[in-house]
């Protein structure tokens, strides 16, 4: 180590500590120093204002309306939910919000995928030429029950709740994917109030086109026992490509009106 | 970024001193203009969306009960906030170790990120003196230094993601820090 003679090892182990290398051990005895220590806290808060700066590259992600009601739930708060204000980054902070009110989901697909951090930089309009693939996934009732985000040379799948119809207890939602007069095929469970990302196989990428479409059938909570649904068709949606230009609004969606079980 | 000018800093400060003072609306007002730069912070980093969903509650949960302690001549309103976040991904990462170990192919998508051209022009002073500072370093040290920051890593996981001996990343690193803050302290 040639670290000048000046730099205590204490300066160091404040400076990882904010870098964030520190193993778990490492960092709780910090964190108490910290509090302990008026020297610590200094010193740590001298480095975070070195360091912290480099967050300003990171790009913003506006976080699902889901995220305050759940913080407001948790501190019993009654304050109202913020408004969803349009910044200047337009089209990809206000993704959140068109998926909340269950239109646009193609445009939401793309950025849903940038949201998950599957390409590695700041979000940057995408070329036309990425193939990803969305569909809005409709209950009956005419809301968007999840929206589900594919890619398919990554071979991924993103799904969102919008706002699914309650479950009864000992029950959950399965995910299928139906190709065009084919059976139905599990792509997997997914959940009422997270995200869930799921993994596409060779055989389901296959099928994976916009002549096939998505159901949610509610199932046990392990999934269905059996190879096709066993429970209540819930919502479905034709699958569409993404679209990565343009706004939201002319997005058009076909629903698919066949039943799942009637092609089971 | 959209929380980086001054005038900004300062609102900021207020609505978190605010908090404080057990203000509700004050509370919705600071994560409804904080929200999406921390969840930024959180998914960059845990990369799961649920996970960073989590992080990001656990962050404002905590933020809410400590706003008290917030002392504005130390650190700003958004400095303390993505600390905060920052702590919150990093024990969350912590506590799923060895699951991050297996994923080598993370390693490539990351390292030795740089701003785009765009997000370069929005970025602030502070920024862009720690980009400079940083230029002057190795290029894989620079690297070393940039995946710590923006996975939260240990150095265990660091030398297994450059494939290099433990102790050569904690050389890397250490010698890093020090000369950042030569660099940084000078040009302050």
């Amino acid at each position: 180590m040639n670290t000048p003679a000046d730099d205590g090892n204490n300066n160091l182990r404040y400076a990882e500590y904010v870098l964030g290398v520190l193993d778990a051990d490492a960092r709780a005895e910090v964190a108490h120093e910290v509090m302990a220590s008026d020297e610590a806290a200094t010193a740590v808060a001298l480095w975070q204002r070195r360091l912290l700066p480099l967050a300003d590259t990171i790009a913003d992600v506006a976080p699902a309306p889901y995220v305050w009601a759940r913080i407001r739930d948790e501190l019993q708060l009654d304050a109202p939910p913020p408004a969803v204000v349009a910044t200047r980054k337009g089209l990809w902070n206000n993704l959140a919000l068109w998926h909340w009110l269950g239109i646009g989901a193609s445009a939401v697909a793309v950025a849903l995928l940038v949201m998950m951090g599957l390409p590695s930089r700041a979000p940057t309009p995408v070329e036309a030429n990425v193939s990803y693939m969305a569909a809005t996934i409709q209950q009956d009732n005419g809301s968007t029950g999840w929206t589900a985000t594919m890619d398919p040379q990554r071979g991924r799948m993103v799904v969102v709740p919008g706002s699914p119809v309650a479950f009864a207890p000992g029950h959950a939602p399965e995910l299928w994917l139906i190709p065009a007069g084919g059976k139905p095929i599990a792509i997997g469970m997914i959940t009422l109030d997270k995200a869930t990302t799921l993994t596409l196989a060779p055989a389901l990428l296959a099928k994976l086109d916009t002549t096939a479409i998505l159901a949610v059938s509610v199932e046990p909570p392990g999934g269905s026992p059996t190879s096709q649904p066993t429970g209540a068709v819930v919502a479905k949606g034709a699958i569409d490509h993404a679209v990565t230009s343009g706004t939201p609004g002319k997005v058009a969606l076909r629903v698919d009106g066949e039943a799942l079980r009637g092609s089971a | 970024m959209s929380v980086t000018s001054a005038p900004e800093h300062e609102e900021l400060n207020q609505l978190l001193m605010q908090c404080g003072r057990n203000d509700q609306k004050a509370f919705a007002e600071l994560y409804r203009r904080t929200s999406s730069k921390l969840f930024g912070v959180c998914l960059r980093m845990v990369r799961d969306r649920g996970d960073a969903e989590e992080v990001l509650q656990e962050t404002y949960t905590a933020a809410w009960r400590r706003a008290a302690s917030f002392d504005s001549a130390k650190a700003s309103a958004i400095t303390w906030l993505v600390t905060l976040s920052r702590n919150k991904a990093i024990d969350r990462l912590r506590q799923h170790r060895v699951e991050l170990l297996d994923e080598p192919s993370r390693l490539e998508e990351i390292v030795d990120e740089q701003p785009t051209p765009a997000v370069e022009a929005e970025t602030s002073q502070e920024h862009r003196r720690l980009e400079r500072c940083l230029d002057e370093l190795e290029p894989q040290q620079r690297s070393s230094v940039r995946e710590a920051f923006f996975t939260g890593a240990t150095y265990n996981e660091l030398a297994t993601r450059c494939k290099v001996p433990l102790g050569t990343m904690k050389s890397w690193i250490r010698r890093s820090l020090m000369q950042l803050r030569t660099c940084l302290d000078q040009s302050a």
